[in-house]
């Protein structure tokens, strides 16, 4: 799930992916969408964000966030 | 997590200045409060290169942001003795000199309801998943970025 100026590199919906880890998330993001890769985010992997190469299960929802700027 | 217990703290369009009106009536009940402390973030008509910030819109990863709120919420009810606190997040296009966040902390003494409050309205900066778009006057855009 892409959000904020990550959306607008990926297209805002989210998006399926057959994927062992969040490593090779980001590589597959990077060949479909290159603009990604020079984009600061973090990962959250269903709902809490990881700083290291996470593994994935059947089912993980994985979401691209850009700096945030609430309030 | 306890879905129930989540408030969800997002409206759509700006805070009306009667909703926090009504807010602060609604305690006149809870006589154990002697303070109360409110912070109102308001859209800033920010200049960039000549261009002037008409309105900022806001998006959020709502399931995210209201288990972080939640975190929050429960953190700072651990460290203040509040009698109560409610958090309000606008989404969708704010204008300039609205207001987009309300934050209301309650307590029996000052000093605990201005500490809460501040060091709520920072973790909301930090830790929640929310995004504003500065939409300038002529309609191009830039993303805002929290100092």
């Amino acid at each position: 799930m892409p959000f904020g100026q990550i959306a607008e590199i990926t297209g805002a919906d989210a998006f399926q992916l057959e994927a062992a880890d969040t490593d090779q998330v980001q590589q597959a993001l990077y060949k479909r969408f290159p603009a990604l890769e020079k984009r600061a985010y973090a990962i959250a992997v269903n709902k809490v964000i990881v700083k290291d190469n996470t593994m994935l299960s059947s089912g993980s929802v994985v979401a691209l966030l850009p700096p945030f700027s609430g309030g | 997590m306890n879905e129930k217990k989540m408030k969800d703290i997002f409206m759509d369009g700006p805070i009306p200045a009667g909703f926090i009106a009504d807010s602060i009536q609604k305690h006149s009940t809870k006589t154990n409060i002697g303070a109360h402390s409110i912070f109102l973030g308001q859209v800033r008509a920010d200049e960039l290169l000549d261009r002037k910030v008409a309105a900022i819109d806001y998006t959020t990863y709502k399931e995210m942001a209201l288990e972080k709120m939640h975190e929050i919420r429960e953190s700072i009810f651990a460290k203040y003795e509040l009698t109560c606190m409610h958090v309000h997040h606008s989404l969708g296009t704010i204008n300039a000199g609205e207001v987009c966040l309300f934050v209301f902390t309650s307590s029996k003494h000052r000093k605990t309801a201005m500490d809460a409050c501040e060091e709520v309205v920072e973790l909301i900066k930090v830790e929640l998943p929310v995004w504003g778009k500065e939409i300038f006057e002529d309609d191009s855009y830039t993303w805002k970025t929290n100092k």
